[in-house]
Protein backbone atom coordinates (compact mmCIF):
# COMPACT_ATOMS: atom_id res chain seq x y z
CA UNK A 1 0.00 0.00 0.00
CA UNK A 2 2.71 2.11 0.98
CA UNK A 3 5.01 0.90 -1.97
CA UNK A 4 1.43 1.83 -4.56
CA UNK A 5 1.75 5.25 -2.97
CA UNK A 6 5.92 5.37 -3.28
CA UNK A 7 5.47 4.22 -6.89
CA UNK A 8 2.98 6.70 -7.80
CA UNK A 9 5.07 9.40 -7.56
CA UNK A 10 8.12 7.63 -9.21
CA UNK A 11 5.40 6.28 -12.36
CA UNK A 12 3.64 10.00 -12.92
CA UNK A 13 4.04 11.32 -16.30
CA UNK A 14 6.35 13.97 -15.31
CA UNK A 15 8.02 11.70 -12.30
CA UNK A 16 11.29 10.27 -11.99
CA UNK A 17 11.37 7.46 -14.30
CA UNK A 18 10.19 9.33 -17.07
CA UNK A 19 12.74 12.18 -16.75
CA UNK A 20 15.55 9.14 -16.62
CA UNK A 21 14.08 7.69 -19.57
CA UNK A 22 13.78 11.20 -21.81
CA UNK A 23 17.67 11.38 -20.42
CA UNK A 24 18.00 8.57 -22.50
CA UNK A 25 16.25 9.58 -25.45
CA UNK A 26 12.85 7.81 -25.07
CA UNK A 27 9.18 9.32 -25.29
CA UNK A 28 8.10 9.70 -21.65
CA UNK A 29 5.63 6.56 -21.04
CA UNK A 30 2.09 7.18 -18.88
CA UNK A 31 2.99 4.58 -16.77
CA UNK A 32 -0.46 4.54 -14.94
CA UNK A 33 -3.07 6.50 -17.38
CA UNK A 34 -2.51 4.51 -20.03
CA UNK A 35 -5.49 1.83 -20.85
CA UNK A 36 -2.94 -0.42 -22.27
CA UNK A 37 0.39 0.05 -19.99
CA UNK A 38 -1.37 0.52 -16.26
CA UNK A 39 -1.95 -2.98 -15.72
CA UNK A 40 1.48 -4.19 -16.36
CA UNK A 41 2.65 -1.19 -14.09
CA UNK A 42 0.49 -2.77 -10.98
CA UNK A 43 1.72 -6.15 -11.49
CA UNK A 44 5.40 -5.04 -12.07
CA UNK A 45 5.09 -3.01 -8.97
CA UNK A 46 3.24 -5.77 -6.72
CA UNK A 47 6.21 -8.23 -7.99
CA UNK A 48 8.73 -6.08 -6.92
CA UNK A 49 6.98 -5.85 -3.51
CA UNK A 50 6.34 -9.22 -3.10
CA UNK A 51 10.18 -10.42 -4.23
CA UNK A 52 11.45 -9.66 -0.87
CA UNK A 53 9.23 -12.46 0.78
CA UNK A 54 9.76 -14.70 -2.07
CA UNK A 55 13.87 -14.40 -1.34
CA UNK A 56 13.53 -14.84 2.48
CA UNK A 57 11.43 -17.86 1.52
CA UNK A 58 14.48 -19.31 -0.61
CA UNK A 59 17.15 -18.53 1.67
CA UNK A 60 15.50 -20.83 4.48
CA UNK A 61 14.71 -23.21 1.72
CA UNK A 62 18.69 -23.27 0.90
CA UNK A 63 19.77 -23.38 4.37
CA UNK A 64 17.97 -26.87 4.48
CA UNK A 65 19.72 -28.11 1.77
CA UNK A 66 22.44 -30.67 2.36
CA UNK A 67 25.59 -29.56 1.84
CA UNK A 68 26.89 -33.25 1.56
CA UNK A 69 24.70 -34.12 -1.08
CA UNK A 70 25.98 -31.31 -3.08
CA UNK A 71 29.70 -32.19 -2.84
CA UNK A 72 28.86 -35.57 -3.55
CA UNK A 73 27.72 -34.70 -6.77
CA UNK A 74 30.35 -32.75 -7.75
CA UNK A 75 32.69 -35.00 -6.42
CA UNK A 76 30.83 -37.35 -9.00
CA UNK A 77 31.59 -34.98 -12.16
CA UNK A 78 28.46 -33.15 -12.49
CA UNK A 79 28.37 -29.31 -14.37
CA UNK A 80 26.47 -26.67 -12.84
CA UNK A 81 23.27 -27.48 -14.87
CA UNK A 82 23.07 -30.80 -13.83
CA UNK A 83 23.46 -30.01 -10.28
CA UNK A 84 20.43 -27.24 -9.96
CA UNK A 85 18.20 -30.03 -12.84
CA UNK A 86 19.14 -33.24 -10.31
CA UNK A 87 20.05 -32.08 -6.82
CA UNK A 88 18.95 -28.23 -6.05
CA UNK A 89 15.38 -28.17 -7.64
CA UNK A 90 14.62 -31.42 -5.65
CA UNK A 91 15.81 -30.62 -3.07
CA UNK A 92 13.38 -27.57 -3.14
CA UNK A 93 10.57 -28.74 -4.43
CA UNK A 94 8.67 -28.19 -0.96
CA UNK A 95 9.83 -24.54 -1.13
CA UNK A 96 8.91 -23.81 -4.51
CA UNK A 97 5.39 -25.46 -4.14
CA UNK A 98 5.04 -22.75 -0.95
CA UNK A 99 6.12 -19.88 -3.01
CA UNK A 100 3.89 -21.06 -5.92
CA UNK A 101 1.05 -21.27 -3.74
CA UNK A 102 1.58 -18.44 -1.51
CA UNK A 103 1.91 -16.36 -4.90
CA UNK A 104 -0.90 -17.06 -6.15
CA UNK A 105 -2.79 -16.69 -3.29
CA UNK A 106 -1.52 -13.11 -2.64
CA UNK A 107 -2.19 -12.00 -6.64
CA UNK A 108 -5.75 -13.04 -6.25
CA UNK A 109 -6.57 -11.14 -2.97
CA UNK A 110 -4.11 -8.81 -1.81
CA UNK A 111 -3.80 -6.42 -4.81
CA UNK A 112 -6.58 -4.28 -3.43
CA UNK A 113 -4.45 -1.89 -1.82
CA UNK A 114 -2.35 -1.16 -4.94
CA UNK A 115 -5.20 -1.02 -7.33
CA UNK A 116 -7.06 1.69 -4.76
CA UNK A 117 -3.76 3.83 -4.70
CA UNK A 118 -2.23 3.58 -7.98
CA UNK A 119 -5.13 3.76 -10.55
CA UNK A 120 -9.02 3.08 -8.57
CA UNK A 121 -9.37 0.69 -11.43
CA UNK A 122 -8.61 3.19 -14.18
CA UNK A 123 -8.11 4.49 -17.07
CA UNK A 124 -11.51 3.30 -18.60
CA UNK A 125 -11.56 -0.19 -15.97
CA UNK A 126 -8.32 -1.47 -17.30
CA UNK A 127 -7.24 -2.50 -14.22
CA UNK A 128 -10.37 -4.14 -12.35
CA UNK A 129 -10.00 -7.05 -10.73
CA UNK A 130 -12.77 -8.89 -9.09
CA UNK A 131 -11.86 -7.50 -5.30
CA UNK A 132 -12.23 -4.30 -7.00
CA UNK A 133 -15.35 -4.47 -8.93
CA UNK A 134 -17.06 -6.37 -6.04
CA UNK A 135 -15.95 -3.43 -3.61
CA UNK A 136 -17.14 -0.55 -5.93
CA UNK A 137 -20.42 -2.22 -6.90
CA UNK A 138 -20.82 -2.71 -2.96
CA UNK A 139 -19.42 0.46 -1.29
CA UNK A 140 -19.72 2.60 -4.09
CA UNK A 141 -22.74 2.03 -6.39
CA UNK A 142 -24.57 0.63 -3.26
CA UNK A 143 -25.74 -2.57 -5.68
CA UNK A 144 -25.53 -5.64 -3.26
CA UNK A 145 -26.99 -8.21 -5.02
CA UNK A 146 -24.38 -7.32 -8.09
CA UNK A 147 -21.74 -7.96 -6.04
CA UNK A 148 -23.06 -10.94 -4.05
CA UNK A 149 -23.23 -12.33 -7.29
CA UNK A 150 -20.01 -11.38 -7.99
CA UNK A 151 -18.07 -12.51 -4.67
CA UNK A 152 -20.22 -16.35 -5.69
CA UNK A 153 -18.51 -16.48 -9.55
CA UNK A 154 -15.57 -15.17 -7.27
CA UNK A 155 -15.55 -17.89 -5.00
CA UNK A 156 -16.16 -20.02 -7.47
CA UNK A 157 -13.13 -19.84 -9.30
CA UNK A 158 -11.21 -19.35 -6.30
CA UNK A 159 -12.41 -22.76 -4.97
CA UNK A 160 -11.05 -24.57 -8.44
CA UNK A 161 -7.55 -22.78 -7.78
CA UNK A 162 -7.78 -23.97 -3.84
CA UNK A 163 -8.25 -27.16 -5.15
CA UNK A 164 -6.08 -27.53 -7.63
CA UNK A 165 -3.12 -26.37 -4.85
CA UNK A 166 -4.43 -28.91 -2.48
CA UNK A 167 -4.01 -31.34 -5.11
CA UNK A 168 -0.43 -30.05 -5.43
CA UNK A 169 0.41 -29.60 -2.05
CA UNK A 170 -0.52 -33.66 -1.54
CA UNK A 171 1.49 -34.70 -4.42
CA UNK A 172 4.57 -32.92 -2.75
CA UNK A 173 3.87 -34.21 0.56
CA UNK A 174 3.96 -37.85 -0.99
CA UNK A 175 7.08 -37.21 -2.56
CA UNK A 176 8.89 -36.90 0.19
CA UNK B 1 33.30 -21.77 -3.95
CA UNK B 2 35.66 -21.99 -6.86
CA UNK B 3 34.70 -19.89 -9.86
CA UNK B 4 36.68 -17.29 -11.80
CA UNK B 5 36.24 -13.84 -11.28
CA UNK B 6 33.79 -13.41 -14.36
CA UNK B 7 31.44 -15.57 -12.87
CA UNK B 8 32.00 -13.72 -9.63
CA UNK B 9 30.89 -10.49 -11.45
CA UNK B 10 27.71 -12.78 -13.15
CA UNK B 11 26.60 -12.72 -9.53
CA UNK B 12 27.70 -9.49 -8.32
CA UNK B 13 26.14 -7.08 -10.77
CA UNK B 14 22.52 -8.21 -10.84
CA UNK B 15 22.26 -8.53 -7.15
CA UNK B 16 23.59 -5.21 -6.67
CA UNK B 17 21.25 -3.69 -9.48
CA UNK B 18 18.54 -5.81 -7.06
CA UNK B 19 19.68 -4.03 -4.09
CA UNK B 20 19.27 -0.87 -5.50
CA UNK B 21 16.23 -1.29 -7.15
CA UNK B 22 14.49 -2.51 -3.44
CA UNK B 23 16.22 0.75 -1.59
CA UNK B 24 15.83 3.24 -3.55
CA UNK B 25 12.05 3.75 -4.04
CA UNK B 26 12.40 4.24 0.19
CA UNK B 27 15.42 6.65 -0.11
CA UNK B 28 13.82 8.37 -3.01
CA UNK B 29 10.88 9.09 -0.86
CA UNK B 30 12.99 9.95 1.98
CA UNK B 31 14.65 12.67 0.17
CA UNK B 32 11.67 14.08 -1.21
CA UNK B 33 10.00 14.24 1.29
CA UNK B 34 12.64 16.96 3.17
CA UNK B 35 12.74 19.10 -0.76
CA UNK B 36 10.35 22.58 -0.79
CA UNK B 37 8.07 22.06 -3.39
CA UNK B 38 9.94 24.41 -5.49
CA UNK B 39 13.61 21.95 -4.98
CA UNK B 40 11.12 19.25 -5.99
CA UNK B 41 9.74 20.62 -9.54
CA UNK B 42 13.38 21.95 -10.19
CA UNK B 43 15.29 18.71 -9.88
CA UNK B 44 14.08 15.19 -8.62
CA UNK B 45 16.87 13.38 -8.01
CA UNK B 46 19.02 16.20 -6.11
CA UNK B 47 19.72 15.65 -2.26
CA UNK B 48 17.60 17.75 -0.49
CA UNK B 49 19.69 21.47 0.31
CA UNK B 50 18.58 20.68 4.09
CA UNK B 51 16.98 18.48 6.62
CA UNK B 52 13.89 20.38 6.66
CA UNK B 53 10.91 18.68 8.50
CA UNK B 54 7.89 21.24 7.36
CA UNK B 55 6.77 18.85 5.13
CA UNK B 56 6.20 16.26 7.79
CA UNK B 57 4.53 18.68 10.08
CA UNK B 58 2.34 19.56 7.39
CA UNK B 59 1.09 16.40 6.31
CA UNK B 60 0.93 15.78 10.06
CA UNK B 61 -1.50 18.76 11.23
CA UNK B 62 -2.91 19.69 7.92
CA UNK B 63 -2.82 16.87 6.09
CA UNK B 64 -4.88 14.85 9.40
CA UNK B 65 -2.16 11.85 9.34
CA UNK B 66 -2.26 12.58 13.42
CA UNK B 67 -5.45 11.56 13.44
CA UNK B 68 -5.74 8.63 11.13
CA UNK B 69 -1.98 7.53 13.07
CA UNK B 70 -3.57 7.09 16.35
CA UNK B 71 -7.10 5.30 14.76
CA UNK B 72 -4.95 2.93 13.24
CA UNK B 73 -2.77 2.69 16.34
CA UNK B 74 -5.94 2.08 18.33
CA UNK B 75 -7.34 -0.30 16.39
CA UNK B 76 -4.20 -2.80 15.26
CA UNK B 77 -3.04 -2.64 19.24
CA UNK B 78 -6.86 -4.08 20.19
CA UNK B 79 -6.93 -6.66 17.37
CA UNK B 80 -3.75 -8.21 17.55
CA UNK B 81 -4.06 -8.36 21.36
CA UNK B 82 -7.42 -10.22 21.06
CA UNK B 83 -5.98 -12.59 17.91
CA UNK B 84 -3.29 -13.51 20.47
CA UNK B 85 -5.61 -13.75 23.17
CA UNK B 86 -8.22 -16.05 21.12
CA UNK B 87 -5.03 -17.32 19.20
CA UNK B 88 -3.12 -19.04 22.20
CA UNK B 89 -6.18 -20.52 23.94
CA UNK B 90 -7.49 -21.76 20.56
CA UNK B 91 -4.44 -23.23 19.98
CA UNK B 92 -3.65 -24.96 23.25
CA UNK B 93 -7.57 -26.56 22.55
CA UNK B 94 -7.26 -27.86 20.02
CA UNK B 95 -3.40 -29.68 20.43
CA UNK B 96 -3.55 -30.79 24.10
CA UNK B 97 -7.53 -31.02 25.24
CA UNK B 98 -9.98 -33.35 23.65
CA UNK B 99 -13.12 -32.91 23.29
CA UNK B 100 -15.92 -33.42 21.28
CA UNK B 101 -15.58 -31.76 17.56
CA UNK B 102 -12.36 -30.41 18.26
CA UNK B 103 -11.18 -32.26 14.80
CA UNK B 104 -14.04 -30.92 13.00
CA UNK B 105 -13.06 -27.14 14.43
CA UNK B 106 -9.82 -27.47 13.82
CA UNK B 107 -10.61 -28.63 9.84
CA UNK B 108 -13.14 -25.31 9.74
CA UNK B 109 -10.28 -23.44 10.68
CA UNK B 110 -8.00 -24.59 7.58
CA UNK B 111 -11.03 -24.29 5.21
CA UNK B 112 -11.43 -20.81 6.85
CA UNK B 113 -7.65 -19.94 5.45
CA UNK B 114 -8.83 -20.91 1.88
CA UNK B 115 -11.71 -18.45 1.80
CA UNK B 116 -10.75 -14.98 0.33
CA UNK B 117 -11.93 -12.05 2.12
CA UNK B 118 -13.62 -10.86 -1.19
CA UNK B 119 -15.91 -13.79 -1.34
CA UNK B 120 -17.27 -12.64 2.38
CA UNK B 121 -16.82 -8.69 1.96
CA UNK B 122 -20.25 -8.08 0.84
CA UNK B 123 -22.06 -10.30 3.40
CA UNK B 124 -19.51 -9.11 6.55
CA UNK B 125 -20.81 -5.40 5.06
CA UNK B 126 -24.20 -5.71 5.27
CA UNK B 127 -23.67 -8.06 9.06
CA UNK B 128 -21.98 -4.78 10.27
CA UNK B 129 -24.22 -2.58 8.71
CA UNK B 130 -27.55 -4.12 10.59
CA UNK B 131 -25.57 -4.55 13.67
CA UNK B 132 -24.61 -0.96 13.92
CA UNK B 133 -21.20 -1.89 14.04
CA UNK B 134 -20.43 -0.08 11.08
CA UNK B 135 -17.98 3.25 10.77
CA UNK B 136 -16.86 1.98 14.91
CA UNK B 137 -14.26 0.86 16.56
CA UNK B 138 -15.19 -2.27 17.76
CA UNK B 139 -16.51 -2.90 14.18
CA UNK B 140 -13.46 -2.91 12.41
CA UNK B 141 -11.67 -4.49 15.48
CA UNK B 142 -13.80 -7.69 15.39
CA UNK B 143 -13.66 -7.40 11.36
CA UNK B 144 -9.62 -7.76 11.53
CA UNK B 145 -9.99 -10.63 14.04
CA UNK B 146 -12.23 -12.48 12.42
CA UNK B 147 -10.44 -12.43 9.21
CA UNK B 148 -6.67 -13.15 10.40
CA UNK B 149 -8.14 -15.89 13.33
CA UNK B 150 -8.23 -18.88 11.30
CA UNK B 151 -4.08 -18.03 10.32
CA UNK B 152 -3.31 -17.06 14.01
CA UNK B 153 -5.37 -20.51 15.35
CA UNK B 154 -3.97 -22.60 12.50
CA UNK B 155 -0.17 -21.55 13.57
CA UNK B 156 -0.48 -21.63 17.39
CA UNK B 157 -1.75 -24.94 16.72
CA UNK B 158 0.89 -26.51 14.77
CA UNK B 159 3.19 -24.80 17.30
CA UNK B 160 1.61 -26.15 20.65
CA UNK B 161 1.53 -29.63 18.72
CA UNK B 162 5.44 -29.79 19.17
CA UNK B 163 4.98 -29.22 23.40
CA UNK B 164 4.89 -33.34 24.10
CA UNK B 165 1.74 -33.46 26.06
CA UNK B 166 3.92 -35.87 29.03
CA UNK B 167 4.07 -31.87 30.42
CA UNK B 168 1.14 -30.89 29.62
CA UNK B 169 -0.35 -34.12 32.18
CA UNK B 170 2.40 -33.51 34.40
CA UNK B 171 0.87 -29.78 34.95
CA UNK B 172 -2.40 -31.66 35.34
CA UNK B 173 -1.11 -33.83 37.75
CA UNK B 174 0.78 -31.39 40.12
CA UNK B 175 -3.06 -30.26 40.28
CA UNK B 176 -3.01 -27.12 37.99
CA UNK B 177 -6.50 -26.48 37.11
CA UNK B 178 -7.00 -26.23 32.88
CA UNK B 179 -6.77 -22.52 33.26
CA UNK B 180 -3.77 -22.94 34.91
CA UNK B 181 -1.67 -25.12 32.55
CA UNK B 182 -2.58 -22.29 29.67
CA UNK B 183 -1.25 -19.37 32.10
CA UNK B 184 1.54 -21.17 33.35
CA UNK B 185 2.74 -23.69 30.69
CA UNK B 186 1.30 -22.78 27.68
CA UNK B 187 1.62 -18.66 27.48
CA UNK B 188 5.67 -18.86 28.03
CA UNK B 189 6.66 -21.96 25.77
CA UNK B 190 4.45 -20.26 23.16
CA UNK B 191 5.99 -16.49 23.28
CA UNK B 192 8.03 -16.82 20.54
CA UNK B 193 5.44 -18.35 18.39
CA UNK B 194 3.33 -15.52 19.47
CA UNK B 195 5.39 -13.23 19.16
CA UNK B 196 6.09 -14.13 15.65
CA UNK B 197 1.98 -14.52 14.77
CA UNK B 198 1.57 -11.26 16.81
CA UNK B 199 4.18 -9.37 14.96
CA UNK B 200 2.93 -10.42 11.37
CA UNK B 201 -0.74 -9.43 12.15
CA UNK B 202 0.14 -6.47 13.38
CA UNK B 203 1.77 -5.91 9.76
CA UNK B 204 -1.54 -7.65 7.76
CA UNK B 205 -3.83 -4.94 9.81
CA UNK B 206 -1.46 -1.81 9.66
CA UNK B 207 -0.63 -2.64 5.78
CA UNK B 208 -4.73 -3.15 5.17
CA UNK B 209 -6.66 -1.19 3.15
CA UNK B 210 -9.75 -3.35 1.92
CA UNK B 211 -11.30 -3.62 5.36
CA UNK B 212 -10.65 -0.60 6.83
CA UNK B 213 -12.07 1.32 3.59
CA UNK B 214 -15.08 -1.28 4.12
CA UNK B 215 -15.86 -0.98 7.44
CA UNK B 216 -15.15 2.91 8.43
CA UNK B 217 -16.40 5.24 5.97
CA UNK B 218 -16.19 8.31 7.52
CA UNK B 219 -12.97 10.48 7.09
CA UNK B 220 -12.51 10.82 10.80
CA UNK B 221 -12.20 7.22 11.13
CA UNK B 222 -9.55 7.06 8.49
CA UNK B 223 -6.28 4.07 9.57
CA UNK B 224 -3.66 6.00 8.03
CA UNK B 225 -3.07 3.11 4.66
CA UNK B 226 -6.78 5.03 3.75
CA UNK B 227 -5.56 8.41 5.29
CA UNK B 228 -2.48 8.18 2.47
CA UNK B 229 -4.32 7.82 0.09
CA UNK B 230 -7.26 10.54 0.75
CA UNK B 231 -3.78 12.54 0.84
CA UNK B 232 -2.88 11.87 -2.88
CA UNK B 233 -6.02 13.90 -3.35
CA UNK B 234 -5.71 16.45 -1.12
CA UNK B 235 -2.01 17.37 -2.18
CA UNK B 236 -1.56 16.34 -6.09
CA UNK B 237 0.72 19.26 -6.97
CA UNK B 238 2.31 19.26 -3.28
CA UNK B 239 4.64 16.08 -4.00
CA UNK B 240 6.98 16.93 -0.91
CA UNK B 241 4.50 16.96 1.32
CA UNK B 242 2.32 13.84 -0.33
CA UNK B 243 6.03 12.01 0.21
CA UNK B 244 5.95 13.09 3.93
CA UNK B 245 2.52 11.48 4.52
CA UNK B 246 3.76 8.21 2.88
CA UNK B 247 7.12 8.40 4.76
CA UNK B 248 5.04 8.80 8.25
CA UNK B 249 2.76 5.58 7.65
CA UNK B 250 6.23 3.97 6.55
CA UNK B 251 7.95 4.38 9.37
CA UNK B 252 6.19 2.12 11.89
CA UNK B 253 6.49 -0.96 9.83
CA UNK B 254 10.23 -0.09 8.74
CA UNK B 255 10.65 0.08 12.23
CA UNK B 256 8.98 -3.15 13.23
CA UNK B 257 11.14 -4.82 10.29
CA UNK B 258 14.37 -3.56 11.81
CA UNK B 259 13.77 -5.09 15.00
CA UNK B 260 11.83 -8.01 14.35
CA UNK B 261 13.13 -9.76 11.62
CA UNK B 262 13.89 -12.97 12.53
CA UNK B 263 10.17 -13.41 13.98
CA UNK B 264 8.54 -12.05 10.47
CA UNK B 265 11.07 -14.70 8.80
CA UNK B 266 9.96 -17.47 10.68
CA UNK B 267 5.94 -16.85 10.51
CA UNK B 268 6.42 -16.04 6.34
CA UNK B 269 8.55 -19.40 6.46
CA UNK B 270 6.94 -21.48 8.77
CA UNK B 271 5.53 -24.71 6.51
CA UNK B 272 7.87 -23.61 3.64
CA UNK B 273 10.53 -26.04 4.35
CA UNK B 274 10.29 -29.77 5.91
CA UNK B 275 10.09 -30.07 9.86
Amino acid sequence: MIIGAIFNMLLSVDGPLNAVLGAVGIDPVDWLGDSSVAIFSVVGVHIWATFGMGLVVFLSGFATLDAALLDAARVDGASTPQMIRHVIVPGLSRTIQFAFVTTMIGMLTSMFGLLFVMTSGGPGGSTYLPEYYIWIQQGQMNRPALASAASTVLFLVMLVVGLAQIAILRRGLKEE
Amino acid sequence: MRGSRLSKWVIVVPMAALAIATIYPLLFTTNVAMKTQREYILDRFSVSSSLRWDNLSSAWVNGGMARYFVNSLIVVTAAVALLLIIGSMAGFALSHVRFRGSRALFLGCLAALFVPFQVIMVPLARTMADSGLIDTYPGLILAYVAQFLPFTIYLMTSYYTRIPTEIVDAARIDGNSLYGVYRRIMLPMGLPALLSVGVLNALFCWNDVLIALLMMPSPEHRTLMVGVTSLRGQYTADVPTFASGVLIAAIPVLVIYLFLQRQIADGVTAGSTKG
